[in-house]
């Protein structure tokens, strides 16, 4: 299948949609919270009708329920959907990031029975990774998961008591893809294990967290001493460091097609209620063009994984430019807009103090922006250790 | 053309324009002897980067843009012949006809202090005019090693090409793609610069490249850089009006960005002579503004793209 051939498929399939104009936007949901859970429903939704007609297949790996062909083809998928409003794209990164990462990490068996579960949207999966005292610095968490029998090698199962935090999506999760501390803290990153953990078993507690703009989209994740077997280690024991890494790529590839979907759709609606005048013509034109610098940087990216590259710290240039395009197009949106994210209670208005409040995170969440500029000092600049 | 060999060919054309800047002569016929601009015809994309990128990081003054706009105006570039660009911070044709007669001010290029003849692009089309037909003055401006000239002329008796404003709006997409080329190579230069500057100065007994500000501002600066070079591609891919505008805006802010991080890292040297350095500082200053600022051009798509009621997709995956 290639790319021109499944977008026309695609779209053939979306217009000929009878169910689209049900599930389509239609305009603010009264609350954040009531929103987020349409954009959920609405995701699953779309992509369970696609994956059953197969168009939602393509791009993942036969022998983990998918059609095979180029990542290229979900990039297109997830592009469409949004610009359609169809998904989310917060929803859409989470199957990105843990997909592929199951099928690396996983036995083939289980990630052929979990991978169709989780990107047809029969299941919601979180991602466990930052703690209280472990945002940046990911390597010193603590959450600790205790071999039955205190022998690694040979438990049965492991015991996980600790708490997790900004874990998105988590209420809404079925699974989690798990890191916890196996061995000394000392020990730093050569001792954290990753699992796949059932989010219904017993001794977890979620607590969501309320935003600023209102939503809750992530919560505290408690363990209280749950049991996890230990055939839902994600790759080798101590090993959740590499695969944490390996994770990197897809955080940064596919995703971020997504979200540009998402950037220019909010261009194309400021474009329509914009004012005639330079003024405003001039703040659209720096957010669409710093968009476009994005989707033109992306565009490369995803043509290099396509090629069986394997992407590196290159891609944090990728995620410092997703950070300058999400900033300008919600500061094109208070430009462009006066009042409406400030003082206005109508619907529309709702929506986007709800989004720009929400775009100043990006310099934040997935690895701060510091971080990356650290990545790009050292890896990129080779300019030698800090300090 | 394939990765390895563009990337031949942009060792090439850089080896023989530093070589040409260090020894002081004439960049021009050293790109001639290397086949510009007859390979604007056969792989333009390869071409433009690669000889646009080598003037930038060398900061070589030339007529490589004469030479491209006459082509892409459909004339045949000769060294005699210079190209009257738009006034500095616009794109619109630099000349008008009235009764027979064409008016023209605009800027040109080191060519024009040698040519024998004035490519004028119109609103009418464009036509050639003899160098005598006007004035040519050297411009001395923030960077008088770049060779701009102001060009007033007017002619009678001229018979334009007829043309509907699609050769000059080739001629704009593709000189602003050459100058974002040219940009990016100057941008890349300063970037190495400061990088050198970081690892070598000393202070509070170690590398100033150890500190996280330091860093964080040549980070900047490399990203700025990356950003531009993926929205010349995307230009190249594309090949539209639109895009090769958008990636001059993001030259002109790459510009911007790229020499206020790296001055900051270069400290009190950055603000010399004695570094070369101030070289590329100020022929940036111009580039920012040939072909359009990104004020200017942002502005003007901005205003498209509100009438229209929307922004298309620009280039696809």
């Amino acid at each position: 299948m290639d790319l021109a051939r499944y977008r026309a498929a695609l779209r053939a399939w979306l217009d000929a949609d009878a169910d689209a104009d049900t599930v389509a936007d239609t305009g603010a949901a009264p609350t954040a919270a009531d929103d987020l859970n349409r954009r959920v429903v609405r995701t699953r939704r779309i992509l369970g009708r696609l994956w059953a007609a197969d168009l939602g297949r393509w791009g993942w790996p036969e022998r983990a329920g998918g059609l095979g062909g180029s990542p290229l083809l979900r990039a297109e998928l997830g592009a469409t959907l949004v610009a359609r409003d169809l998904a989310d794209p917060g929803v859409l990164a989470m199957i990105e990031v843990l997909a592929p990462t199951v099928i690396e990490a996983a036995p083939a068996d289980r990630a052929a029975e979990w991978v169709p579960r989780l990107c047809s949207g029969a299941e919601v999966w979180c991602q466990g990774f930052s703690e209280p005292a472990t945002g940046s610095d990911l390597a010193a968490l603590t959450c600790r998961a205790t071999p039955v029998g205190g022998d690694p090698a040979t438990a049965s199962a492991f015991v996980v008591r600790g708490q997790k935090v900004w874990t998105s999506l988590a209420q809404y999760a079925d699974r989690c893809v798990l890191l916890a501390r196996t061995g000394p803290p000392e020990a730093r990153h050569r001792a954290i294990t990753a699992f796949l953990v059932d989010m219904d078993d017993p001794g977890i507690t979620v607590a969501p967290i309320e935003m600023v703009n209102g939503a809750r989209e992530f919560a505290e994740v408690f363990f209280d001493d749950v049991v996890v077997p230990a055939d839902r280690v994600l790759g080798a024991r101590d090993g959740g460091w590499d695969l944490a890494m390996r994770i990197l790529p897809y955080e940064r590839s596919t995703c971020f097609w997504h979200r540009i979907a998402y950037l220019e759709q909010r261009c194309t609606r400021l474009a329509a209620a914009a004012p005639a005048d330079d003024r405003a013509a001039l703040a659209l034109g720096e957010a669409v063009g710093a968009v476009h610098t994005l989707r033109a940087r992306s565009r490369a990216t995803l043509h290099r994984l396509a090629a069986g590259e394997t992407l590196g710290p290159e891609t944090s240039v990728d995620k410092l430019l997703v950070a300058a395009a999400e900033l300008a197009t919600f500061d094109a949106a208070r430009a462009l807009l006066p009042g409406t994210v400030e003082l206005a209670d109508d619907p529309v208005a709702a929506v986007w103090r709800r989004e720009y409040l929400y775009s100043r995170a990006v310099t934040v969440y997935g690895g701060t922006a510091e971080i990356q500029r650290n990545i790009v000092a050292r890896r990129l600049l080779d300019l030698g250790p800090e300090g | 053309m394939d990765a390895a060999e563009r990337a031949l060919l942009d060792a090439s054309v850089q080896t023989a324009v530093a070589d040409a800047v260090a020894r002081d002569v004439p960049v021009d016929p050293v790109l001639a002897r290397l086949g510009w601009p007859a390979m604007l015809s056969d792989e333009p994309e390869a071409a433009v980067a690669a000889v646009f990128g080598a003037l930038g990081r060398t900061g070589a003054r030339s007529g490589a843009l004469d030479d491209l706009c006459a082509h892409a105006l459909g004339f045949a570039p000769r060294p005699d012949l210079a190209v009257v660009l738009p006034a500095f911070g616009g794109w619109a044709p630099p000349g008008t006809v009235t009764a027979g007669t064409v008016r023209v001010a605009g800027l040109g290029t080191a060519r024009a202090a040698t040519a024998t003849d004035l490519l004028v692009a119109t609103d009418a089309g464009p036509v050639v005019v003899p160098v005598g037909a006007g004035t040519v003055t050297p411009i001395g401006g923030v960077d008088p090693a770049g060779g701009f000239h102001a060009v007033r002329a007017e002619w009678p008796g001229v018979t334009p090409t007829p043309d509907d404003g699609r050769a000059w709006a080739a001629a704009v997409a593709l000189g602003q793609r050459a100058v974002g080329h040219e940009v990016a190579g100057a941008a890349r230069t300063v970037v190495d610069q400061a990088r050198d500057h970081a690892r070598t100065r000393i202070q509070f007994g170690r590398p100033i490249a150890a500190f996280q500000a330091v860093r964080h501002h040549l980070a900047d600066a490399f990203v700025a850089v990356e950003g531009l070079e993926a929205a010349l591609d995307a230009a190249a891919v594309a090949g539209t009006p639109v895009t090769a505008a958008l990636a001059k805006a993001a030259a002109g802010r790459a510009a911007r960005s790229v020499v206020d991080h790296c001055r900051q890292v270069l400290g009190g040297i950055g603000f010399t002579t004695d570094h070369p350095f101030h070289r590329h500082w100020t022929r940036l200053l111009v580039l920012e503004g040939l072909l359009g600022t990104p004020e200017a051009l942002l502005t003007d798509l901005g205003r498209g793209w509100i009438a229209a009621g929307g922004v298309p997709t620009l280039v696809d995956l």
